[in-house]
């Protein structure tokens, strides 16, 4: 068609103006689909972290807190369970199994979890997954420790290694259980989740590196070794937090309510679906005011290719006389105007999408490297598609005011060639 | 004068560009023959191009009748004014003609991209258009092989009315208007030109319609008259 070929024509004569221009909309539509794709991608890691717990069990505290400290492993519990209360509650016959977490102590950084074999078994992640083993087996005595996958790629860690774990959590200054190193037995699977940043060893373990402890110090005095704190007894006499699974979802808030009005304690028990949604409304004003953001920047691009093609217009009033001469009607004016300006939105898109791309492909094992976050590189999404299509359409629309003003010049002007 | 059959006839006309102003043009009759190659003479000011946009139809009068090849062009809807100029009527204007990024021959089809008409015409002719635009310059003096990778903006004013010659002269139109084409030329390439345009109007049959200030030229006309002598409107104001 005479008119697109001639818009095409017209945008190389005026080249770097009109690359400028499909640059400046390029980059704005790399931001909004790199916000769109950060946004996606943290909300699925985010969703994936737990699957299949019905409630989640912890001191009384806030719901987020508890979640964050027993699902993400962020901040600590303010108070612990008691265990004859955790036996007791997990005696529930609508309860079908518990998962015990014990956590306060860390491995160079990474956080230890105490726990028992129920966890390899009941513990559920993204679409209802497994937690699997890439190597070794899991903990089953005294002084073992299961690594996640992350903490054994960055410390560089193997099987049968010993590794010893810090009372508290914190990467330096801490004291060290360092009378009782742990074996390392096996290494989980990724998961994506926390549990990949997690040390896991059993409960009787967590037990015995405190024996000779109190209030966070040693006992002056009482040292009892490795060897010794085998014959003793080491049932917990408190846990952190534990996981519930019920054999019917109906019983959720029967239970739940039977668990907060617990008489022994101040307990809280959460749906981690709700709260988790919780975290995520909380966490969505940042995402939100980024998205704003970045549609306004989109919008900034757009209304640079408008002001450079009005600009444009005055010098080109003879360009258009001279089209009319030769038989172009004033609606080819105005055609040739909106898909020029349609050509640039276009471009922008296209190439803004190039970049997206390469710009994933360059940072995605950098952000992996350094946050863990892994990043994966996706076809566009129907709802990318969706906005790439609304930004072409708006450009297009845009193009209006100019092929409308082009329009009044053109009828104005007639042939009346003007310098 | 005065034929059965006149390619250009104005009956009665008056033009005004706004509706406060006085008429700009007022003409009782204005005729012109096939194959005549008439020229036109006037002040700047004196209502010329207005006289040619009526005639190729971008403005219409707001009183009586501009016939071309015996169509009615002003009772025409807008949309069909635009097609018929495009197939019947050729223009060259005083200078910078062409578009400046399209190519030398680009230019010189220009017209077959927006009238069928004149496509099918320029195809009998030649077996494309490109060859078409290639034989109407050679005619015109421009051979477009000794200019190589020329834009149209490189080629000197001569050059690119010739361009816009070729331009106006692709396809046959019936009737080639040219506002003040020489005016920028030097007299001597104004005389060679004029004389390429003649030849190759009269080759394809077309009627030429001639506009300047430049009495000099008048010799080398079929017919020559001042534009007062047809405008009562020039009359009144005094010129």
């Amino acid at each position: 068609m005479a008119i697109i070929s001639l818009a095409i024509r017209s945008l190389i004569n005026r080249r770097f103006t009109a690359l400028l221009t499909v640059l400046a909309i390029a980059m704005s539509v790399t931001l909004l689909l790199g916000v769109e794709q950060i946004r996606r991608e943290a909300k699925t890691s985010f969703a994936n972290t737990i699957s299949g717990t019905d409630l989640i069990v912890g001191a009384r505290s806030g719901a987020i807190q508890l979640l964050l400290y027993s699902v993400f492993r962020i901040g600590n519990a303010t108070n612990n369970i008691a265990w004859d209360s955790y036996q007791e509650l997990a005696a529930n016959p609508k309860v079908s199994w518990t998962i015990p977490l014990s956590l306060g102590d860390s491995h160079r950084g990474f956080r230890v979890l105490g726990t028992n074999g129920d966890y390899f078994e009941h513990f559920r992640y993204a679409r209802n997954r497994q937690l699997t083993l890439a190597a070794g087996r899991p903990f089953t005595g005294l002084f073992e420790a299961v690594l996640g996958s992350e903490v054994a790629e960055t410390l560089g860690y193997t099987l049968d290694q010993d590794i010893v774990v810090a009372h508290g959590v914190g990467a330096v200054g801490l004291s060290r259980h360092d009378d009782k190193p742990f074996r390392v037995v096996g290494i989980l699977a990724k998961t994506g989740t926390p549990v990949d940043r997690t040390v896991h060893v059993s409960l009787e373990s967590i037990e015995a590196i405190h024996v000779d402890w109190q209030g966070g110090a040693r006992i002056p005095g009482m040292a009892i070794s490795a060897e010794q704190v085998q014959q003793m007894a080491l049932t917990p006499k408190t846990i952190t937090a534990f996981m519930v699974g019920l054999h019917s979802k109906i019983s959720t808030f029967s239970v739940q309510r039977a668990i907060n009005e617990y008489r022994g304690e101040p307990l809280l028990a959460i749906l981690p679906g709700v709260a988790l949604q919780e975290l995520w409304d909380l966490m969505s004003v940042a995402e939100q005011a980024l998205l704003a953001i970045s549609v306004f920047v989109v919008i900034t691009g757009l209304i640079g290719m408008l002001t450079v093609i009005l600009a444009s217009l005055n010098e080109r009033r003879r360009e258009m006389a001279i089209l009319r001469s030769v038989g172009a009607r004033p609606a080819h004016i105005f055609g040739l105007l909106m898909t020029e300006a349609g050509l640039l939105a276009s471009a922008g898109v296209l190439l803004g999408v190039v970049l997206l791309y390469a710009l994933l492909i360059i940072v995605r094992p950098l952000v992996e490297t350094h946050t863990g976050l892994f990043i994966a590189i996706e076809m566009l999404s129907a709802r990318d598609m969706t906005i790439l299509g609304l930004i072409v359409t708006i450009g297009f629309l845009i193009g209006i005011i100019p092929a409308i003003r082009a329009y009044r010049y053109s009828l104005a002007d007639g042939m009346t060639l003007r310098l | 004068m005065a034929s059965s059959n006149p390619l250009i006839r104005l009956e009665s006309v008056k033009f005004r560009w706004r509706e406060q102003d006085n008429a700009i043009l007022d003409i009782p009759t204005f005729e012109v023959d096939p194959g005549e190659r008439v020229f036109i003479r006037g002040a700047s000011g004196s209502g010329k191009t207005t006289l040619l946009s009526l005639i190729g139809g971008v403005i219409t009068p707001q009183q009586g009748t501009v016939g071309i090849l015996g169509t009615a062009v002003n009772h025409l809807q807008s949309a069909q004014r635009d097609a018929f100029r495009a197939a019947h009527i050729g223009f060259i204007f005083q200078m910078f003609n062409l578009i400046p990024y399209l190519s030398l021959l680009e230019n010189v089809v220009l017209p077959c991209r927006f009238s069928r008409t004149r496509r099918n015409r320029a195809l009998t002719r030649s077996r494309t258009l490109e060859a078409e635009a290639n034989r109407l310059l050679a005619h015109l003096g421009l051979a477009v092989d000794s200019l190589p990778g020329r834009t149209v903006t490189e080629l000197s004013v001569g050059q690119q009315q010739r361009v816009a010659a070729a331009r106006a002269l692709i396809g046959n139109p019936e009737l080639i208007i040219a506002d003040e084409p020489t005016s920028a030329l030097d007299s001597d390439i104004r005389r060679t030109f004029l004389e390429l345009l003649f030849k190759e109007a009269e080759a394809v049959g077309a009627t030429l319609l001639f506009v300047s200030h430049d009495a000099s030229l008048q010799p080398l006309f079929d017919r020559s008259l001042a534009l007062a002598d047809v405008n009562r409107a020039a009359l009144k104001s005094g010129t």
